[in-house]
């Protein structure tokens, strides 16, 4: 193997692990990387405060082992879930695409190169999203919690490399597995592997998160020997994880041994069956992925599609459509956001449901799910409006512009509304209309439909981009700040649903909610509409407007650059 | 009898990158039922002329006019009367030729039905139509470019601007296209076409324009150029203003240099 090559090639997979066709050409990989691991050591640093505030002696001694493992447990499947995310998120980055299969194969580079410097690639991108999740918390917790109590140095250390070691283990496990699947099914005849892959991807994510959410809580001494327990902890990996640490760490109950034995064995099947799937699917796709198209071909009866207003609000809402049932990035980011909302509906049936307490109303369930799920999904659809697509096909919109701006700003606000709103808002109406009296049915579904119109407003507000089609600019956004407006919505949420249920037993009290809700989508609408409407309006296509002054680059005698230091060419679009 | 008025004019264009100027103080015109063949070597300024004239980039100075008034009074309407065939073959490859097609007509804001037919005899003419419910990914280059040429001609432009249409195109549509070229400027439209394919502009185009280095270095009918220059065809008066290099020196160098 050619060691520069394989260096060549390990740097260029590795910064290439994002999609990076999505960025505005102002915008920086490195920094788009950077705001990853920001958000990963920003979310290890909420771990850390959990270490610090920790105070074992606040704990009864007999509770105080549940407590531990519980937390162990926690960690471990917050590590699985992130690096499930992340191994669904990078799917299209395991193998070479077709680019690269174009630009590499005619050049005298050996297919095990490539292959190793992929490997590589992925190897250290999954290592560093698992340190970038325990930077702080992967020092605290091991060394000031979880070291068995009088072990002194020694038992700091052990504690710090069976935690690091169980970590980097349950991550390598989920990240396998998913590659596994991945490869096994690309021993599938290709056209069938990419239509196939999208479903799978799909699938991958929900099992990630409905595990992660829904999984229940055994760890304790009397669940995990329970005989009626053994059959899920067998399905349940991040209980085998819990095992391994328990045993790395020299803390080990006896009945966490069979799960430490299952915890070693999954994650040797898991790489050994990892690495043949994918060594004999990459050699493949080798061959076959300069052969066949990478998107199957469309059939005559899903290119229909109804109008929806004027032309430009049709052409605009179809390719809306088209685009993201077709494009899979974007159908996966979606998927994030409607699975945080089913995690958070999730949690409340497991938790809160009516069969569980009584005291909770009945109807409290279908209320909260939703009002979650119509935000989860206003919310993903705009996020995903924002990132484009074939960025520099662009340019035909540009010329055919032949409308003024508000047409298009009206435009652009149908998509979320067809493609978010009306789904929920019918989907709901089925479900209610069918399990609930008409009367308090068509009450609540005036108020989702306010409620989803006013985040519709509220989320367009400012946003001057035809879905999918302006550049995307990392960096601009705070995420930080984003999870805090997050908690705030979420409050928001609990704050409505606490004043709708006492005011769907009050009609007064529901008129007013009613009008309060409707002022307010008034006001949204039309402040929404106002800014559409402001002269300096103009539809955005790069997310990074040029600069006001232009500088001309001369040099210090006044003099225009020569040919020989000259700017690189101008921009394409 | 054509009319004059829907003349193309551009006086002083100049456009400045940061540390470069691309196009240099550009003036020339282009008349219905006259094709003007737009030539340069790369790098000349040619397609960024070509988007400044589309409204796709600003120019720093200068003005561009269509029908006598400056594009930038009323951009909406004159995008309404110009269609435009890119460089680079870029098109939204999720869509199908045809829902290609449609999009782009709906932007346009054509009425429906006569849209819908003038796409489908495009896509049967350009022969597409066995293949306009595939994704534009799985077209050949050719395919693509014959795509945005139907998009460019789908409204029935006064203005039409091709760069490059000859790309990828194979022998008989390129016939078809030159044919094409020739019937619309015959039937009253202005049309501007760039092109490296020297022997295609010298048949097709009554007047050229040649750029070097962001200026204009000829601006004349080929004939007239022809009798000037007391040259035999396009291809040597093309050399003469805008190729500056020893081709035969820098062949000799580069086989030199590979070893051959």
């Amino acid at each position: 193997m050619n060691n520069l090559q394989f260096r060549i090639l390990y740097r260029e997979f590795l910064f290439r692990m994002v999609d990076l066709e999505l960025l505005s050409p102002q915008g920086d990989i490195t920094k788009l990387l950077g705001q990853f691991a920001g958000l990963l050591i920003w979310i290890s640093s909420g771990l850390l405060l959990g270490a610090l505030f920790f105070d074992a002696r606040r704990i009864p001694p007999n509770a105080l082992m549940t407590v531990l493992w519980s937390q162990e447990h926690f960690l471990i499947a917050t590590t699985m879930l992130v690096v499930g995310l992340f191994a669904v998120l990078s799917w299209e980055s395991t193998f070479l695409n077709r680019r690269d299969v174009l630009v590499l194969a005619p050049l005298p580079i050996r297919a095990r190169t490539m292959f190793l410097a992929k490997v590589a690639s992925v190897a250290t991108a999954l290592s560093l999203t698992v340190v970038s999740l325990h930077t702080l918390a992967g020092v605290a917790w091991p060394v000031l919690v979880f070291s068995p109590a009088n072990s002194g140095l020694l038992g700091m250390i052990r504690s710090l490399a069976a935690y690091w070691v169980t970590m980097l283990s349950a991550g390598a496990f989920i990240f396998c597995s998913v590659l596994g699947v991945q490869g096994l099914a690309a021993q599938l005849p290709r056209r069938l592997f990419l239509r196939l892959s999208a479903v799978l991807q799909m699938a991958a994510f929900c099992l990630v998160v409905s595990v992660y959410f829904l999984q229940p809580s055994l760890a304790t001494p009397r669940a995990l020997a329970a005989a009626q327990n053994q059959h899920a902890l067998a399905w349940l990996p991040s209980y085998w994880f819990l095992g391994l640490f328990q045993a790395l760490n020299g803390s080990m109950h006896p009945a966490m041994a069979p799960l430490a034995r299952r915890a070693c064995l999954g994650l040797a099947l898991a790489i050994v069956g990892a690495g043949a799937a994918f060594l004999l699917s990459y050699f493949r796709t080798l061959r076959k992925i300069v052969e066949e198209p990478d998107i199957v071909a469309g059939v005559r009866g899903v290119n229909w599609l109804p109008r929806f207003g004027n032309s430009l609000e049709t052409a605009v809402v179809q390719f809306s459509i088209r685009t993201l049932l077709r494009s899979r990035q974007h159908r996966v980011i979606l998927a994030f956001y409607l699975g945080i909302g089913f995690a958070l509906v999730s949690l409340l049936w497991k938790n809160g449901g009516p069969r569980r307490q009584a005291d909770i109303p009945s109807i409290v369930s279908p209320i909260f799910s939703s009002i979650v799920m119509m935000t989860a999904w206003v919310v993903g659809t705009r996020v995903v409006f924002a990132m484009p697509l074939d960025l520099r096909a662009n340019w035909m919109f540009r010329v055919t512009s032949v409308h003024r701006t508000p047409e298009y700003l009206a435009a652009i606000r149908r998509p979320l509304f067809v493609l978010s709103v009306g789904p929920v808002w019918l989907v709901s109406a089925a479900v209610f209309l069918s399990a609930w009296p008409w009367r308090p049915a068509v009450e609540h579904l005036v108020i989702l439909g306010l409620w989803g119109t006013i985040l519709a407003y509220v989320s367009l507000y400012g946003f001057h981009k035809i879905p999918f089609t302006c550049s995307y600019l990392p960096g601009k956004s705070k995420v930080n700040l984003m999870f805090i407006a997050a908690a705030g919505l979420l409050q928001a949420i609990g704050f409505g649903i606490a004043s709708e249920l006492r005011a769907l037993h009050d009609p007064a009290r529901y008129a007013e909610l009613v009008v309060i809700l409707g002022i307010a989508a008034v006001c949204c609408w039309w402040r929404t509409v106002a800014l559409a409407r402001a002269e300096e309006s103009v539809v955005l296509f790069e997310e990074e407007e040029s600069p006001a002054i232009l500088g001309l680059g001369l040099f210090r005698d006044g003099a225009l650059p020569t040919e020989a230091a000259a700017a690189p060419n101008p921009p394409a679009y | 009898m054509v009319s004059l008025n829907f003349m193309l004019e551009l006086r002083n264009v100049t456009k400045r990158f940061p540390g470069t100027i691309a196009v240099d103080n550009v003036s020339f015109s282009a008349h219905p039922g006259e094709i003007t063949g737009y030539l340069g070597p790369n790098g000349s300024g040619k397609s960024t002329t070509m988007k400044m004239i589309t409204g796709l980039i600003e120019m720093s100075s200068g003005e561009i006019l269509f029908d006598g008034v400056p594009i930038r009074n009323d951009l909406l309407a004159y995008k309404r009367r110009m269609g435009y065939v890119p460089e680079e073959p870029y098109l939204y490859t999720h869509l199908s030729g045809l829902e290609y097609l449609a999009m782009v007509s709906q932007l346009r804001g054509l009425p429906a039905k006569p849209a819908a037919n003038c796409i489908n005899g495009l896509l049967r003419l350009f022969s597409l139509h066995g293949d306009r419910h595939s994704p534009i990914s799985n077209y050949s280059k050719g395919m693509r470019q014959k795509v945005l040429l139907s998009a460019a001609l789908l409204h029935n432009p006064d203005l039409i601007l091709l760069d490059e249409p000859f790309s990828g195109l194979d022998v008989g549509t390129a016939l078809v296209l030159r044919s094409l070229i020739q019937e619309l400027a015959a039937r009253g439209k202005v049309v501007l076409f760039s092109s490296h394919e020297l022997e295609t502009v010298e048949r097709v185009s009554s007047r050229v324009v040649i750029l070097h280095r962001g200026k204009i270095v000829a601006d004349d009918s080929i004939e007239h150029l022809r009798t000037l220059m007391a040259l035999p065809t396009l291809e040597d008066i093309f050399s003469q203003l805008a190729v500056e290099q020893d081709t035969a020196g820098i062949s000799r160098e580069i086989a030199d240099l590979i070893g051959a």
